[in-house]
């Protein structure tokens, strides 16, 4: 990237070595804060599966981020993709094979997500609403969407009076090796693709550029609007998808209150890590372990599931404060 | 009477988001914009539900909430004015530290009751037919939520404050040429606007709820947020914006009150919808208005 004349190029084994660079101090942070669970009495297998959700919804953050979007409607499009993954499963009878419910199941809750963030840029990109505000709204529009569906059209007729769906059939739940299932896979997977999208293709260096500098973008002929709208669509889609390995893994059924705060969670580990997709699954694993280790610490103390905000915000928090004045951005 | 009974709570609901209407237009005006506000909201509601539950004094709750709203908003004002955080970002993070702060120090005021502040008759205008009972038979705090507005525009407009205040947000070199310090305008405008959100929390729990649940705002100070935009950065536009959601909050809760056959949770969405739709068509004309200052941060394309 800042090698332009031929004498300055690096040798081919240099750039490929900094090129891994990017994923090395990561994959450090990683191997630590896994090796040092067990100490903790903080059970890995569980942090994995949490990092599943997180992971997407942070990503969800990241890829908008980086055309200067913020998106803060993880929240939102995770219930939204969990109510058209159980959305979708009704369509399904108990002899349709395993993979094909499985994908049916994972579209339903991408397109749901999609659908979900693309009202945002709709209204971002017609009407000139600021995603920030839209996003944030929408997600209590959701949360009511999600209460609405398993108290009405996605009820489970078995389940008296509790608000559920009915349960996905058996073939369509995740395989799992010792607790963790495979949409932890999934999620890796998809992490690496985006650092590829973004920092590989042609797409995310419009896409960073159009973040940089909209109005140079414009005068450039860079379709500014309809890249937003496909960032935001792309970050939808993962959160609706992490809503679906939500519903397909551990859960196995629509619920209230499903993967309440994992769109929070996945914003603060996004700007944690700044946007970078390796530094992102680092964060994701460390608020993973804070949330899953918070767990069974507010079941002991008896405190509702929202005070691991407490101690997220505040990493944050300090992270933004000792940052901010090094990289010298105020917006 | 139906009718009545909507726009009695649409002043009662509003209140809460009229305060933090002009807490978030007075930080705005100075050039900084704090999405904390929902956390203001909330800690100041917790802190004046447990301060009026422990005192017996809603009075004493009034205080507590503007102390707490104003404290989490100093955390926003440091972090961006002297630590050049990201602005967006930083608010967002004080919203789920108030969040998960009040979430947690509020399980064990759950099930408590409080004596929240009573209705106060004005005598002679409250027999006013329909207009009585919406304006002048409301708690102490709706109606210094009803004033607030007009003081807010005649301190921005008319005094030397208002205008070093304005002038912040817009030219803050020309401010600093004029021998004040941007940074310490922009620290008490942030300041003082969390306090403002935390009455605004305050008055929700002591005047309309009466009891504490996790996360009782449900969003009120996002909505704030909106309608500052929805008002163009002035006063008494805002604060409209605040009633009409009151309004739409209001007959939601009449009809739930009336039985009518629709499921709560989509009656529910009607104020975060009709929030959402006001932006839809005014926030591409509104922009127009954005303080100077703040389109870096808040401008979009």
């Amino acid at each position: 990237m800042t090698a332009t004349t031929p004498t300055a190029q690096p040798p081919a084994i240099l750039e490929r070595l900094s090129a891994q660079r990017d994923w090395l101090g990561p994959l450090v942070a990683v191997l630590v804060i896994l090796s040092a669970l067990p100490f903790l009495g903080i059970d890995v297998p569980e942090v994995l599966v949490r990092c599943c959700p997180l992971l997407l919804t942070a990503l969800a953050v990241t890829i908008p981020a980086r055309t200067g979007l913020v998106n803060v409607g993880g929240e939102g499009q995770f219930a939204l993709g969990a109510v058209g993954a159980a959305a979708f499963a009704t369509a399904l009878t108990p002899e349709t094979p395993g993979l094909v419910g499985i994908v049916v199941i994972a579209i339903g809750g991408t397109l749901f997500g999609a659908l979900w963030a693309g009202v945002a840029a709709l209204l971002k990109v017609t009407a000139g609403v600021n995603e920030t505000i839209s996003t944030l709204l929408l997600n209590y529009v959701a949360t009511l969407i999600l209460a609405y569906s398993v108290t009405g059209p996605l009820k489970d007729p078995e389940a008296a009076n509790f608000p559920i769906g009915a349960p996905i059939p058996d073939a369509t739940r995740l395989p799992e090796i010792n607790g963790v299932h495979m949409g932890v896979v999934v999620a890796l997977i998809l992490a690496a693709a985006a650092a590829w999208l973004l920092g590989r293709t042609r797409w995310g260096f419009k896409a960073r550029v159009a973040g940089g500098n909209p109005r140079a973008a414009l005068r450039n002929g860079l379709p500014v609007g309809i890249l937003i709208v496909g960032a935001l669509l792309l970050g939808g889609a993962l959160a609706g998808l992490a809503g679906a390995l939500e519903v397909m893994g551990p859960d196995g059924r629509l619920r209230q209150g499903l993967g309440v705060g994992f769109g929070f969670l996945g914003f603060l580990a996004s700007w944690l890590a700044m946007h970078r997709p390796g530094w992102t699954v680092a964060a994701v694993v460390l608020i993973a372990s804070i949330s899953v280790g918070g767990d069974s610490l507010q079941l002991d103390l008896g405190l509702p599931a929202t005070s691991v905000y407490v101690v997220t915000a505040t990493v944050l928090l300090v992270v933004l404060g000792w940052r901010g004045t090094r990289s010298g951005a105020r917006s | 009477m139906f009718i009545e009974d909507v726009l009695a709570g649409a002043v009662r609901y509003g209140s809460s988001v009229i305060f933090a209407t002009q807490g978030e237009l007075i930080s705005e005006r100075a050039g900084v914009i704090n999405l904390g506000i929902e956390g203001s909201m909330l800690c100041g509601a917790l802190a004046a539900f447990a301060t009026a539950s422990a005192t017996g004094s809603a009075v004493a709750g009034i205080f507590a909430g503007l102390a707490a709203g104003g404290v989490l908003a100093a955390i926003h004002a440091f972090l961006v004015i002297w630590r050049g955080a990201n602005q967006l970002a930083a608010g967002l993070a004080i919203s789920f530290l108030g969040l998960g702060l009040t979430a947690a120090l509020g399980v064990s005021f759950v099930s408590k009751q409080i004596t929240g502040l009573g209705a106060i008759e004005i005598p002679l205008l409250s027999d006013i037919p329909i207009l009585g009972k919406v304006l002048f038979t409301q708690d102490a705090l709706t109606y210094l939520a009803l004033i607030l507005p007009f003081i807010v525009l005649f301190a921005l407009s008319r005094t030397k404050w208002g205008l070093i205040l304005r002038a912040t947000g817009e030219r803050p070199e020309v401010v600093r040429a004029y021998g004040y310090d941007p940074k310490h305008v922009r620290a008490a405008a942030v300041i003082l606007g969390g306090a403002l959100a935390g009455l605004g929390g305050a008055q929700l729990v002591l005047a309309y709820t009466l009891n504490w649940v996790e996360n009782v705002t449900v969003g009120r100070g996002f909505v704030a947020v909106a309608l500052v935009i929805f008002g163009a950065w002035r006063p008494l536009g805002a604060a409209a914006g605040a009633l009409v959601f009151g309004a739409a909050l209001s007959l939601q809760l009449q009809l739930q009150a009336r039985g009518v056959d629709v499921s709560i949770w989509l009656l529910q969405m009607a104020p975060y919808v009709l929030t959402l739709l006001v932006l839809v068509f005014t926030s591409r004309r509104q922009s127009k208005q954005i303080p100077e200052d703040l389109k870096a941060v808040f401008g979009g394309t």
